[in-house]
């Protein structure tokens, strides 16, 4: 066989190759009764420090949910990366939620954690019929209009255990206001989730009285902010407000601001959870401190029903939590807590999809470590928490939660 | 005349397993398969039509996804709630594969008259320049969110819904048919006066050939395919929005070319189902073998470095591709002395240089 | 008027480091015709090199001993030549084998290169931004309303010299001589007795350490990088160095400060998110109607 034709073979056998795989990981018929939960979330590149820990939030609930789990039961875990090239991609989030819409043991999946990504997962989850649980997703847009549901509008696939951008955004307004700050700029990531936090903190700060001194829009993944900084520094604002994340460089935006005529100990920088993450302190160095930040989730070290699982975190992933882990782990105990509820129903067989999805539909008054709630006809979460932080001395710090509960 | 003897076993084999495709969903059920398999045929019509550009035309094109963009915002304005309109799915195939075409024109008709490395960066920032116009233009493209519930198609009083089964027919037709235009295309006059350019541009012209308008075919049909490939994914995924056409979309159309050979039709269809193979198969696969032993490299994140090593060392060693064709091995092999004379020949000129 | 100013400064030290990855990208189109894509990334491993050898002082204690200029001249020399190294390296395993080829061909693994070498730096420091350790004290003038820091004089200062030293460079030591002739006319050049290969790779050490001190300059002028940071200026730079005339130095210094002042004039006065757009639109127009830029003498295509 000469070399050319080698290469050939190689290719060929290669795509037959596909047909194998494809073939061997059809479902098989167990005998033991396994129960998927799926999750997908960012696990690669830059968006990996949000995506970890909530996934390793989410594993951990499997994990404990088997010690106890019913006779002849399993619960399992099948993670997907919707990273690609290392930033979160609609298309390969729902391509992955396809394919365990595809496995019928899978019964829910713990994600998506970025609103774009949502917003694609959407219209399949509807489709499928399998539930989805967002640990983060706060674009409001999502539940609250049926856009999405393309398939079933009224039919509610998708829930979230996180509180939405209008009441983040504004909690962060009201928290600017406490923090006695007249004039603010704002800065977005033009992304989703950054634009749209940065409006309703926009439009809620001024009907609080507050001065927006601009708005602007930076292209993500950019070095140099100088240039939007300096026009900023000109309108001697008391904070800068920034709608985005740290990788699409709320870091760098912050780690500027001084060299751009605005000292980092006098201007206060505000933002939502897209800055929450261990990066952004990294990133901005110094110029972290005098930060301030609203996560969609309670402190979870504030809930001394959350220190067995913080425990539990750090004796199996020798880390601390990430802002997001507990909700991740809550959300995958929904999942769970349904389909046992299921299985008793059943008595003691594995329960359908359909049923999963009518228990989570159906959940009120579920205790967690990040506290009693149940979801609201668009699938949001009734007692929604904001959390207010800081950055002091290089360090995240909390500050208060409030209880935003829709009326 | 069909030459029977020049196919080898080997060559039968793909045409066996082009044959089977279409039986492939009666075998695995997985929608999951068929989605990643919809999205495999997405790409290789992108192939396809950049393959008329880069392989056929010898124009390297970086920024194909401009191209898949517009086709894809042009299905999507039409129909979906953002203004409302709901046109049907079919015209608007060949609409959007004829919008991506203008485009192609517009891009093409100041540019073509370029030398090939300058097209290649002119190129590269129009593919920089729409993503992040569709995202300023808010009022009209819905910016970051880009637009959403887009329609499906329907056939016959049967819609497609979200199910990947219908779409995977259509996109294997649509393959089929982007094929054989490709082919016809490569051996009508038009396809030979390609030829003629790639080898030798100034010779091609000098034999009568109007270069201009040979090149802006290209840049417009190759681009027409995108437009096409834009609106089966607008349709499958419901969305599009900017981060969906950014430059690795581009790169990993060029790499699936390289890869099998440019200018060859077979080297396409190869080249692209090996790059999709790898990234949905043999990567995760990857990362989850190297998990069961306690290593945690997640493969995936390292795609685009394997796309830079096909790149590379296919151009180095192998530059007509896996499934080259062996007239373009023949040009790739005696071209270092045309181009030497080439060199030679453009120097003479006296310049400022360095 | 003073906001103008200051947007004008900060323009000129952005176009400082575009001009000085320029100078890389037209010193080697000028030799050897061909668009070094990966020029960018190699900017970004001067950033990168820097870092490692300001940690590598720090670690042995050395830092806060040393006097702060000896610091910053093995730092900056050490990121020169590494850089130096990974353009000569990358010409060797990437590009020589295809000086013949068709044009397209080196194209394209200079396309390959920079993607490796992207990944390599990701693999090595991970996906998110790197703060740059702040050894140089930033001093701040203010002239009225208008700012003046320490760390934008010294990228436009470092520019410019370097410019002034490259061009003394060729116009008036052997090497230089012999650049130029093998850019005019390699065989010639060669019939000379001119060694080609090594006056390539010259050109490419050369090129890539200028990078290696834009990566440097960088990295203390905005205290942070990352790995995909070569990309966009890479495509920024090459956009300066066509502006000015490919192959002209002077050309690729007018041009980056050129596109430097189109950036923040852009992102000051109209919009940040359309800053890149004005750029990308510039090197469009500017192929289309000036392909030999402000500098460069017209040139008719290959006969």
């Amino acid at each position: 066989m000469s070399r050319r034709s080698l290469a050939r073979f190689v290719a060929l056998a290669a795509i037959l190759s596909m047909f194998g795989t494809s073939a061997a990981v059809m479902p098989a018929q167990a005998a033991d009764q396994v129960i998927k939960i799926g999750i997908d979330l960012p696990v690669s590149g830059a968006d990996a420090s949000d995506g970890i820990p909530t996934q390793n939030g989410a594993a951990l609930a499997v994990d404990e949910a088997n010690a106890h789990a019913p006779k002849g039961i399993k619960f399992a875990v099948d993670a997907l990366d919707d990273a690609v090239g290392g930033v979160h991609n609609p298309q390969q989030g729902a391509t992955n939620i396809r394919s365990l819409a595809a496995d019928p043991a899978v019964m829910g999946v713990v994600g998506p954690f970025n609103s774009n990504v949502a917003a694609a997962e959407i219209p399949v989850s509807n489709e499928s019929g399998l539930p989805l649980i967002s640990p983060s997703n706060t674009n409001p847009t999502l539940t609250k209009t049926a856009k999405y549901r393309t398939a079933h509008p009224n039919e509610i696939t998708y829930f979230r255990v996180c509180a939405t951008d209008d009441v983040q955004g504004k909690a962060g307004a009201e928290f600017a206001k406490t923090l006695g700050l007249k004039k603010v700029y704002i800065i977005d990531d033009n992304e989703t989730y950054g634009l749209g936090l940065a409006n309703v903190f926009e439009k809620d700060f001024k009907e609080m009285g507050g001065a927006v001194l601009g708005h602007d829009h930076i292209t993500a993944n950019q070095q140099d902010f100088k240039a939007l900084l300096t026009k900023v520094a000109a309108t001697k604002p008391d904070a800068v407000y920034y709608g985005g994340t740290t990788s699409t460089g709320g870091g760098l935006v912050r780690q500027q601001m001084g060299a751009a005529g605005m000292d980092p100990a006098k201007v206060k920088y505000e933002g939502g959870d897209g800055i929450s993450d261990a990066e952004f302190i990294k990133v901005a160095g110094d110029a972290a401190n005098n930060s301030y930040y609203t996560v969609a989730a309670p402190n979870a070290a504030k809930s001394a029903s959350a220190q067995a699982f913080i425990n539990a975190y750090k004796a199996k992933y020798h880390s601390d939590i990430g802002a997001y882990s507990a909700n991740g782990y809550v959300a995958a105990q929904v999942i769970i807590a349904a389909a046992e509820k299921a299985i008793k129903a059943n008595g003691g067989k594995a329960p359908t999809r359909a049923q999963v999805l009518k228990n989570i539909q159906n959940t009120s008054g579920f205790k967690s470590i990040i506290g009693t709630f149940g979801f609201d006809k668009n699938g949001d979460t009734t007692s929604p928490v904001i959390a207010l932080w800081t950055i002091k001395n290089g360090a995240q710090d909390f500050v208060h939660q409030i209880n935003v509960s829709t009326k | 005349m069909l030459n029977w003897k020049k196919y080898r076993p080997i060559d039968w084999a793909l045409v066996a397993i082009a044959v089977f495709m279409p039986f492939l969903p009666l075998v695995d059920h997985n929608g999951g398969h068929i989605n990643v398999l919809v999205n495999a045929g997405i790409y290789m019509m992108l192939a396809i039509g950049l393959n008329i550009v880069v392989g056929f035309a010898g124009l390297l094109d970086l920024g194909y996804a401009a191209f898949f963009a517009i086709g894809s915002y042009t299905y999507a304005m039409v129909a979906s709630p953002q203004f409302g309109l709901h046109f049907s799915f079919w015209p608007m195939v060949l609409i959007s594969a004829f919008v991506a075409a203008l485009f192609g024109v517009i891009l093409g008709a100041p540019t073509l008259r370029l030398r090939g490395d300058y097209l290649a960066i002119v190129t590269l920032g129009f593919g920089e320049i729409v993503p992040q116009t569709f995202l300023n233009l808010a009022k009209y493209t819905g910016g970051p969110n880009g637009i959403s519930a887009i329609d499906q198609p329907k056939l016959f009083g049967y819609h497609f819904g979200l199910n990947p089964l219908p779409y995977y027919y259509l996109v294997l037709v649509l393959i089929a048919f982007s094929l054989i235009v490709a082919n016809n295309l490569r051996t009508s006059r038009l396809g030979r006066a390609w030829m003629a350019i790639r080898e030798d541009e100034i010779a091609a012209a000098h034999m009568g050939i109007n270069t201009t308008t040979a090149k802006l075919a290209a840049f417009s049909l190759g681009a027409s395919f995108s437009g096409l490939s834009g609106v089966v994914n607008a349709s499958l995924l419901t969305l599009v929005s900017p981060d969906q056409f950014k430059f690795n979309v581009s790169i990993t159309v060029l790499s699936m070319l390289v890869l099998g050979g440019m200018g060859s039709l077979p080297g396409v269809v190869v080249g692209s189902a090996l790059l999709s193979i790898l990234n949905f198969f043999i990567l995760p696969q990857a990362s989850n073998l190297a998990a069961t032993v306690g290593l945690h490299i997640d493969f995936t994140s390292y795609r685009f470095m394997l796309y830079g090593i096909i790149l590379v060392a296919v151009m180095l060693f192998k530059p007509e591709g896996l499934w080259g064709s062996e007239q373009r091995k023949a040009e790739l092999k005696e071209s270092g002395d045309i181009a030497k004379a080439e060199n030679a020949e453009y120097e003479e000129m006296p310049r400022e240089t360095v | 008027m003073e906001l103008f100013i200051q947007q004008v400064i900060n323009g000129l030290s952005l176009g400082g480091i575009y001009a000085l990855i320029a100078l890389g990208y037209t010193m080697v189109y000028g030799i050897i015709e061909l668009i070094n894509f990966a020029h960018g990334d190699v900017y970004t491993m001067g950033s990168f090199f820097s870092i490692a050898i300001i940690g590598l002082l720090d670690a042995s204690g050395q830092l806060h001993g040393l006097p702060l200029l000896l610091v910053l001249a093995v730092t900056l020399a050490g990121a020169m030549i590494l850089c130096g190294i990974v353009g000569v390296l990358l010409e060797r395993l990437a590009y020589r084998r295809l000086r013949n080829a068709p044009r397209l061909a080196p194209l394209i693994t200079a396309i390959g290169a920079s993607f490796i070498l992207e990944n390599i730096m990701q693999l090595w420091r991970g996906p998110s931004p790197i703060p740059f350790p702040s050894v140089v004290p930033n001093v701040t003038w203010h002239f009225g309303g208008v700012n003046l820091s320490s760390n934008e004089v010294l990228v436009v200062v470092m520019a410019l010299a370097l410019m002034a030293m490259l061009q003394i460079f060729i116009y008036n030591t052997r090497l230089g001589k012999a650049m130029r002739a093998t850019a005019q006319d390699r065989d010639a050049a060669q019939l000379m007795g001119i060694n080609i290969n090594m006056t390539i790779a010259l050109t490419f050490f050369i090129g890539s350490a200028l990078a290696g001190v834009g990566g440097f300059v960088s990295g203390i002028y905005y205290g942070s990088t990352w790995f995909y940071n070569g990309f966009e200026a890479g495509l920024k730079a090459f956009t300066a160095a066509v502006l000015g005339g490919i192959g002209n130095v002077a050309g690729a210094m007018l041009g980056g400060f050129v596109i430097g002042m189109v950036e923040s004039l852009t992102a000051g006065f109209i919009s940040d998110q359309w800053a890149t757009v004005a750029v990308f639109l510039l090197l469009v127009l500017v192929l289309i109607f000036r392909p030999s830029g402000l500098l460069g003498e017209v040139l008719p295509d290959k006969v």
